[in-house]
């Protein structure tokens, strides 16, 4: 499928990877436009059920991004949303839906660089994924 | 860990009903939280009895209307008991108390744990209309019912309760003669203290008797995990789910489903007309009711790491969803995950309330 354009959802911790986000469209760093940013306060405020009403509604791929292990602005909520993304591939692995989809990157507030990569590589991923199968169900 | 001999007077339950009555007569406790049969006899309920006179139980009546663990948790959640209570329950519903305690939403200071072993249970209706011969107690004692039993117990991960005061024990027993009463700590020794019981000289025959039942029970479930349809890809999963009515049944008989409020049962997701419409011409059209993927998915994601397997939710379900067909894998290879075992280590914090710093570390990069 060459003109597929796939849909992303990132939700951006507001004090490490939105300010990297921001940082990479100051230093005009090129990535592809699929991608719209939630800004979050922390990543660890991402619930699982945002992540899976996103699959269900047809979103074809999920960036969480946080501060890097030990920069949380509240300490532990990165590491414990590394454990429940950890949860939710394991359950889409389970029930069968590519567990890729899903993604949970460390970008720290100075990484546009990373930010830009990472988006440009989850976009290429979800292009041979192809498009996610619950969006045109009837459900 | 002793072993004693409860002899048997007229019949198994009514043996543990006069010890039960026994230690309510003495003081021992207060009251009673254990399957109690209903007055026509039909069917079996968990009842806190504190009145000897109106101790009716019958602990190994096979079914499993609603979990003693989840009763257990509404009556002390609130705040704990000041004075002892026994608990008499079966290995999943203890399992399931343990988490519940974790989750903060029972209490069990003053209760002393009695667990019986358990032959496995039949659905509610199975129950009450019994087509086999005899009563369905003695049919599941005499091991002649393994054809009604429920899917979840023919499978049951461990019938024989671990971590308690006492356990009150058929496998391995004579059952003509006596119980055999296997007190594992203090607090049981206290309830048992001053009754003329006999000592049981341990001659393996219940270890070896409970080996045998979790290695047929280890069995049956490696051919079912082996044999059942896979349920896996988007397409397969909404054949699944097909004929859910998002009535959440599974949600509320769930033992450790723990939001006290559903997410599913506010009104989050219901949407102002014109979002429907739009979800219509995107999608083309839409089943109604909405969302009933999302609630199981999501449901998983809250109760699979603390999973008892006491298949409650799929006995509530009124469309039949065969539930404990999907659960029962990915129970079993997510808490594997986690490094996790639900319900026997009260000691072992809930995988998702703590995190180590280097750990998944495919997870996030």
């Amino acid at each position: 499928m060459p003109d597929f354009e796939p849909s992303v959802v990132a939700f951006l911790c507001n004090w490490c990877s939105y300010a990297g986000a921001d940082l990479a469209g100051t230093s005009r760093l090129k990535y592809p436009p699929n991608v719209r940013s939630i800004r979050v306060m922390c990543s660890g405020r991402v619930d699982p059920v945002f992540v899976l009403d996103a699959l269900k509604e047809g979103i074809d791929g999920i960036l969480v991004a946080g501060c890097h292990p030990g920069d949380c602005h509240y300490q532990s909520g990165n590491y414990k949303t590394n454990r429940k993304i950890k949860l939710i591939k394991k359950l889409l692995d389970e029930l069968g839906i590519e567990s890729d989809r899903v993604r949970f990157e460390y970008i720290s507030a100075s990484e546009g660089q990373k930010f830009a990569d990472t988006v440009t590589e989850f976009v290429f991923r979800l292009k041979e994924l192809g498009p996610n199968p619950l969006k045109e169900e009837c459900q | 860990m002793t072993y004693y001999e409860l002899p048997i007077k007229e019949d198994v339950p009514s043996t543990v009903n006069g010890l039960l009555r026994e230690w309510l007569v003495h003081g021992k406790i207060e009251a009673v939280i254990a399957m109690q049969e209903t007055p026509s006899g039909k069917s079996a309920f968990p009842a806190m009895v504190s009145d000897p006179d109106k101790l009716n139980t019958n602990v190994f009546a096979p079914i499993l209307p609603v979990s003693i663990g989840t009763m257990v948790s509404k009556m002390t959640r609130v705040r704990g008991s000041t004075s002892p209570i026994a608990v008499v329950l079966r290995s999943c519903e203890l399992r399931s108390l343990v988490e519940l305690v974790k989750l903060k939403q029972a209490d069990l200071n003053n209760v002393f744990i009695i667990g019986v072993d358990c032959p496995g249970t039949f659905l509610i209706n199975t129950f009450s209309s019994y087509p086999g011969k005899g009563n369905p107690t003695e049919a599941v004692l005499n091991d002649e019912a393994e054809g009604y039993l429920r899917s979840a117990c023919l499978n049951c991960k461990d019938p024989v309760v671990e971590s308690a005061d006492m356990v009150i024990g058929i496998f391995g027993a004579d059952l003509k003669k006596n119980l055999i009463l296997d007190v594992k700590t203090d607090n049981g020794n206290s309830l048992i203290k001053g009754m003329d019981l006999k000592v049981l000289k341990d001659d393996g025959k219940r270890k070896k008797a409970v080996d045998d039942i979790r290695k047929v029970k280890d069995g049956n479930r490696e051919i079912f995990l082996k044999e059942k349809e896979e349920i896996k890809g988007a397409d397969k999963l909404l054949e699944f789910f097909e004929t859910c009515v998002n009535c959440h049944n599974c949600m509320k008989a769930c033992p450790v489903c723990y939001c006290k409020e559903c997410l599913f049962d506010s009104s989050v997701f219901d949407l102002e007309a014109n979002k429907y419409m739009a979800k219509a011409k995107a999608k083309g059209a839409f089943k109604a009711p909405t969302d009933s993927l999302l609630f199981h998915i999501t449901k998983f994601n809250h109760m699979i790491l603390s999973c008892v397997e006491c298949g409650l939710c799929e006995q509530a379900c009124p469309s039949n969803i065969p539930l404990m067909d999907i659960i029962t894998g990915i129970a079993e290879n997510a808490q594997k995950e986690f490094g996790y075992t639900p319900g026997t280590d009260p000691e072992a914090p809930l995988p998702m309330v703590v995190y180590r710093e280097e750990e998944f570390q495919d997870v996030g990069e």
